[in-house]
């Protein structure tokens, strides 16, 4: 049993974990789900050693626990299979179970017989045809998770925790999965299961526990629930206060999108945008919504399918700077990585890509700069002290308003802003959603990727929803309701 | 919160120019100065500071091309190489009888041309700039050698050595770093050189046109490879096939020990120079304390090493 009390975990700006508290029972599928952001993969990476620094406690068989290390916690009996696997490609079945801890001889040599004789014993229980001299390498994904999950119990782990395991295993595979997930609870070892996919919660689990903003919602047998409560428990939360009201007015189409396709990420993509409008973009995480919105941009090209501004102009960028010319801006959801210029200046970083204008001759023109970024930075309420600050030293929800200034300035009409909000805090929140609003108001569009599925209904006209690649539904909001929309993106029927 | 937002209108042109980054190493030039004057009688004089400011301008302008791959997060190995090919095979002018303007313009040329080769080689090649130029100062040496067949190039018209008599070379070398300086601060060029340096992908993303400004970058160093070359050929009086050897080395210490940031995106002009002008020095020190020139690498070494895990040393504690 591990009995979890007042766990919370804060990150710069952001409570990941709030006073969470509950019981996992041992020798149980325990099922772990939430949406994108609401603290489940922070509560595994303390389970699994990853994170040492959080407060509240955690006991195992009702000893308290505090590991120091991801090698601590496996000796201690806890093992994790995370999404990104561990194995060592180049190495056979039977070296990557014992990786770190090869059993030795006397004088330290490597004892292969026993090595190999372990590695089958493991394997022969999962019932897999796995040799252990196989490198792992040539296996399938699913083969190399077998590996990983060879490794935990050659550990004689009492508890695996499995994040995402399906995220990349075909039908098939998912159904060897769980047949060898049933093998491990006969042997009495307790599972903790985290998925978004709630097919195969309510499959393979016997309790579920749900998350939501950081906190523990509830805990379920699997008997006491259906699929209907545990979305609502997902989602359930006020939508009042936290979104200013609409007042963008939908004006003329901006930007049609005809049956655009990229090979092997997403297909048939066809929406249109209008002036004065926020669309929202829902899915999951691989559903294809931000490669699509590459493809917009430039960055990525695509295989088929048209682009068209302004009801005429054909669109295909091969650069960005083609993009932003045009008038299509993007916001990428990856802020430091393809965003922010940290070490340079908040001048350095929002000018970037108005260079042509501040220095239409070659020669920046100093004045003509600060006193654009003077407007825009006040217009936005940008805090601080200076424009010749280092961008790095800003809180995260101000590092976001300086990219998001640096694409005001360009004065695009098409905007696509990916995950805007993702790590910061609520105030800054409402003022992205803010500048959102006042955008629309001017005659601009916004193509909006989300994965929190209340800020997607808080602030979109219309909401499309993608799932694995495929625009499955469109709802306007009026008829849009959280519970619909999960239903759909988990994979539930289209009605 | 921060403090709430104040209207920023002041220029800190001064401050732009003179950035913290490059004290340091005012410092240490300083000190070194004062180390050397109490050890070697004579030091401290005229005369051997114009012999440093004489050895110091190669090398320099070198540097200042160096700096301008190393913003851009690249490295180019191949300066010294492309020095030695741009005076060699546009030397052959020389021997043919070709006027003085003609000779520099097919150097100038060959320089610009090599450079772009990098530049083009880099951006199109999935291969770490390091690779490349190490590649291409092997075969740009190379050819040097074959077409030249080792041999040395002398005899040279006079007028060849103007760029070089006393403290010419001197001004060659300022109006090159004013016209850089002036470059990386205050133009297109030099704003988006920073920013393809610390961004990579962000660069690309904010509409930098990052390939393009690779290039030109690997084009300047080359062509300022050729200029140096030319004004090592008016200070010799000949041409030899092994000129700028270890170039590539000296240049990357001086970049690095003026504060210039290995991986990219943070640095200057001026701190190149300092950095030169403390390599000059150091140089200068121990020829005249007439320890063996085989400590001058040695020196060089331990320096390069020192000033980028001083760098390191920076960017993890920000990171």
């Amino acid at each position: 049993m591990i009995d979890i009390q007042g766990v919370s975990k804060s990150f710069p700006g952001v409570k990941a974990l709030d006073d969470v508290s509950f019981t996992i029972e041992a020798g149980q599928v325990h099922g772990l789900v939430g949406e994108n952001g609401a603290g489940k993969s922070t509560l595994i990476k303390i389970l699994s050693g990853i994170h040492t620094e959080y407060s509240g406690t955690i006991s195992i068989e009702g000893r308290p626990i505090r590991f120091a290390s991801v090698h601590d916690a496996q000796k201690q009996g806890v093992a994790t299979i995370f999404q990104e696997l561990t194995i060592v490609p180049e190495l056979s079945v039977a070296e990557n179970i014992f990786l770190g801890r090869e059993p030795v001889k006397l004088g330290g040599l490597i004892n292969w017989q026993e090595m190999r004789e372990r590695s089958v014993e493991a394997l022969s229980f999962l019932d897999v045809p796995l040799s252990p001299k196989t490198i792992v390498g040539t296996l399938s994904i699913a083969n190399q998770q077998i590996v990983e999950i060879s490794k935990s119990l050659v550990l004689n782990s009492k508890i695996i925790i499995m994040d995402e395991p399906t995220s990349s295993l075909t039908e098939h595979e998912v159904k060897q999965l769980f047949l060898l997930i049933g093998r491990l609870r006969e042997k009495g070892i307790t599972i903790l299961y985290v998925s978004h996919k709630l097919e195969e919660i309510f499959e393979i689990c016997d309790t579920v526990s749900v998350f939501r903003d950081g906190k523990h919602v509830g805990t379920k047998k699997k008997t006491e629930t259906d699929r209907d409560d545990i979305v609502k428990m997902m989602v359930g939360r006020s939508l009042q206060m936290l979104y200013p009201e609409r007042t963008g007015k939908r004006q003329d189409l901006l930007l049609s999108v005809k049956g655009l396709t990229r090979e092997g990420e997403f297909e048939d993509v066809t929406f249109d945008l209008y002036g004065g409008e926020i669309i929202g973009f829902a899915g999951l995480i691989g559903a294809g919504r931000t490669e699509m919105a590459k493809t917009l941009f430039g960055t990525v090209p695509f295989d088929s399918g048209e682009i068209i501004l302004h009801g005429s102009k054909k669109l295909r960028f091969r650069h960005p700077s083609e993009a932003l010319a045009t008038g299509v801006a993007y916001l990428s959801e990856d802020r430091k990585g393809e965003g922010l210029m940290l070490q340079l200046t908040i001048k350095e970083n929002m000018a970037v890509s108005i260079l042509k204008k501040i220095a239409p001759r070659f020669f920046v023109k100093n004045k003509m700069e600060r006193e654009i970024i003077n407007s825009y930075a006040e217009q936005f309420k940008v805090k601080m002290v200076s424009m010749d600050q280092v961008v790095e030293s800003l809180s995260g929800g101000n590092q976001q308003k300086v990219i998001i200034t640096r694409l005001l300035m360009t004065e695009s009409q098409v905007f696509i802003f990916d995950e805007p909000t993702r790590g910061i805090d609520v105030g800054a929140k409402y003022e992205i959603y803010k500048i959102m609003n006042d955008l629309t108001m001017n005659g601009k569009g916004i193509i909006f990727i989300s994965s929190e599925l209340p800020e997607v209904l808080g602030i979109s006209d219309r909401i499309f929803c993608m799932r694995e690649g495929k625009l499955v539904k469109v709802f306007d909001n009026a008829e849009a309701d959280p519970e619909k929309i999960m239903h759909v993106l988990t994979g539930g029927e289209v009605a | 919160m921060s403090t709430a937002y104040q209207p920023d209108l002041q220029k800190n042109n001064l401050k732009q120019y003179f950035q913290f980054r490059e004290l340091p190493i005012l410092l240490y030039i300083i000190v070194i100065i004062i180390i050397f004057s109490t050890m070697i009688d004579g030091f401290f004089t005229v005369k051997s500071f114009e012999n440093i400011s004489r050895q110091i301008t190669t090398i320099g302008i070198v540097s200042v091309g160096m700096t301008l791959v190393i913003l851009t997060g690249g490295i180019d190995l191949s300066v010294g190489a492309i020095l030695s090919f741009a005076i060699n095979i546009g030397g052959q002018g020389i021997v043919l009888g070709w006027p003085i303007w003609l000779v520099y313009t097919v150097m100038l040329a060959l320089g610009v041309l090599l450079g772009f080769i990098n530049g083009f080689l880099i951006t199109r090649v999935a291969v770490p700039a390091l690779i490349i130029t190490l590649g291409t100062m092997n075969i740009y040496r190379g050819i040097t050698m074959v077409i030249t067949d080792g041999i040395y190039i002398t005899g040279i018209p006079s007028s060849f050595q103007t760029v070089g008599y006393g403290f010419i070379p001197l001004v060659f070398f300022v109006i090159v770093l004013a016209f850089f300086i002036f470059m990386t601060l205050q133009t297109r060029f030099g704003r988006n050189l920073f920013a393809i340096g610390e961004g990579g992908q962000s660069a690309l993303y904010s509409g930098v046109p990052v390939n393009k400004y690779k290039i030109i970058s690997y084009v300047l160093s080359g062509f300022l490879s050729a200029l140096a070359g030319i004004i090592l050929v008016g200070k010799s009086g000949f041409i030899q096939p092994q000129a700028g050897m270890g170039y590539e080395m000296s240049a990357i210490a001086a970049v690095v020990i003026g504060g210039t940031s290995i991986f990219g995106g943070s640095g200057s002009i001026l701190g190149t120079f300092l950095g030169s002008v403390f390599m000059g020095i150091i140089i200068a020190g121990l020829t005249m304390l007439a320890i063996n020139p085989f400590w001058i690498g040695f020196v060089t070494g331990v320096l390069i090493i020192f000033a980028i895990a001083l760098d390191s040393l920076r960017q993890r504690r920000k990171g």
